[in-house]
């Protein structure tokens, strides 16, 4: 201070909110930007890639609590036998050595937003990691189940893994007349067709496997069909008419694990064989600790992901918000996941060039659902930036709105399309993590 | 004020400078991983058909083919997703590409 004049000091006193606005500045200017990724699924995997492909010399550190990624897309042919474990189970390998990406394996604890930094809880103890950017994609949790919920004697299993293993494992235990009860959580969840798919793959099992009598029961949360009704009603009342069973309107008021019951507002089931409670969702927990919509999920800037009170936290994947037309949400899926990990990576890599973000931008889903063991549905949606609209078709501002949504017409619901998922995963896999 | 406004744009491109990033994007490249999700990175496969290194001129005639005719499959919705504009970006950016020579 001493050596600066007044009039100086005012200069560098201009100057210097200029500076705390770009992250990064206050570094040594020989050092790399640094970005810290939260979450090493679809989302998590595809925006370190390509950061570390779009954006050269980027210090980009990728934190997950496991060692691997399970995968939910292609998680219910875990379940009925169809895929083995090892199919759905994704190494960062490749991330590491192909594009030089720190990958840590811990846990989140907490964020210093004002000063850039993520604690991380690892086996060595506990991290603080500096950032420019930090991108957090921890995907989904689960909102209080109401009663006594134990996902360890009920499993969930819209987490694969372990969850994945027990539910084939209660599944494979089923004896005839036996009941496979099913919640479907109340919009908006992860993956939309995702809980009809299993609810159709576990009737085909049960068909195949000969067990006469045994059901299918779906407690729908939604007032119906929330992804490919055409698809699913067929599946429901043609395909696998007499095994299932479909309630919608149905809110989960009570569950009891350890007598396999649930009582919903359209139906109540006791003593099941098998009690699959998917509960409704919200962000992830270290996402959750940012503002929240009245969902549950965090509201991102479409063009960057960034948060409104922090431009430089992103949030993408099941755990963001996205804005769109009501009614038209964009929807909760690996693919997705993937599409805006790509928009929030190039954005990022334009903001620490001083650039602003691309406004020319789409988004899309496209999957595959199996119905039986032989044919698959599909579905496909896409976005594109510009204006949204409220409920009454007026402009609500600017955000993803839906240019296109389709399901297979019943004539595409066939063998070419079940071999087709499989193309489909093999290279969202790649370019996610490979 | 310009004193300032100068001394910040100076302070911005000595550290990107420094950072050594990639000075901005290839048109379409954005557009265009949209179809890595199905295609493979760069549009190189693994996946549905490679479309890496295609001709700029066939592809976007494709892709226009399967916006605007009736669905007869999940491209054909894709297609849809995307104006004329981006269609042709997206063409020209994977045409650019190098593929593994299956297309």
């Amino acid at each position: 201070m001493n050596t600066l004049g007044r009039r100086q000091f005012l200069k560098l006193a201009a100057v210097l909110p200029a500076l705390a606005a770009l992250p990064g500045l206050a570094r040594a200017t020989t050092a790399p930007p640094r970005v810290v990724v939260v979450g090493a699924g679809f989302g998590g995997a595809t925006v370190a890639k390509y950061l570390r492909l779009w954006g050269g010399n980027i210090d980009v550190t990728l934190v997950d609590a496991n060692a691997r990624h399970t995968s939910c897309i292609l998680s219910n042919l875990v379940v009925t036998g169809e895929l083995a474990m090892s199919r759905i189970s994704l190494g960062f390998h490749a991330l590491r050595t192909r594009y030089g990406i720190n990958v840590l394996q811990g846990r989140a604890l907490s964020i210093d937003a004002p000063g850039n930094s993520v604690t991380i809880r690892t086996p060595g103890g506990n991290q603080v990691l500096p950032y420019d950017h930090l991108v957090l994609s921890p995907g989904i949790d689960f909102s209080p189940a109401p009663g006594n919920w134990n996902p360890s004697l009920t499993p969930h299993a819209w987490q694969a893994g372990a969850q994945t293993t027990l539910l084939k494992n209660q599944l494979a235990s089923m004896r005839n007349n036996d009941v496979f009860v099913m919640t479907v959580p109340k919009a908006p969840y992860r993956c939309p067709p995702g809980p009809y798919e299993r609810a159709a793959v576990v009737a085909d099992y049960l068909k195949r496997k000969g067990r006469t009598g045994a059901r299918v029961i779906v407690l729908d949360a939604n007032a119906g069909i929330t992804a490919e009704p055409e698809a699913f009603e067929h599946a429901f009342n043609i395909t696998h008419a007499g095994v299932i069973e479909y309630y919608p309107n149905a809110s989960v008021e009570s569950v009891d694990s350890a007598t396999r019951s649930i009582v919903t507002s359209a139906k109540s089931i006791s003593r099941a064989k098998v009690l699959n409670y998917i509960p409704d969702q919200r962000a992830g927990a270290i996402a959750a600790s940012m503002p929240l919509d009245s969902a549950g999920f965090v509201p991102v800037d479409p063009l960057t992901y960034g948060t409104a009170d922090h431009p430089n936290i992103h949030v993408i994947g099941d755990a963001c918000a996205v804005p769109a037309t009501d009614s038209k949400a964009v929807p909760k899926s690996g693919h997705m996941a993937n599409a805006e990990a790509k928009i929030c990576a190039d954005a990022i890599i334009r903001l620490l060039n001083g650039e602003t973000p691309d406004e020319d931008i789409a988004t899309g889903s496209a999957c595959y659902s199996p119905i039986t063991n032989k044919i698959s549905s599909w579905l496909s949606a896409n976005f594109a930036y510009g204006d949204i609209f409220d409920a009454n078709g007026q402009v609500k501002g600017k955000g993803m709105h839906r240019v296109d949504l389709g399901e297979a017409a019943s004539d595409m619901i066939d063998g070419d399309s079940y071999q087709d998922m499989f193309k489909w995963a093999e290279s969202l896999f790649a370019d996610s993590f490979g | 004020m310009n004193t300032t406004r100068f001394t910040s744009a100076a302070l911005i491109g000595a550290t990107l400078l420094a950072a050594g990033l990639p000075a901005g994007a290839d048109p379409g490249r954005l557009l265009a991983a949209q179809c890595a999700q199905c295609h493979g990175t760069n549009g190189a496969g693994p996946g549905f058909d490679e479309i890496a290194g295609e001709n700029a001129n066939d592809l976007f005639g494709e892709l226009i083919e399967m916006k605007y005719r009736p669905v007869e499959g999940i491209m054909d919705r894709q297609a849809r997703g995307y104006s004329d504009a981006q269609l042709q970006l997206i063409a020209d950016f994977l045409s650019t590409q190098p593929g593994n020579g299956d297309n």
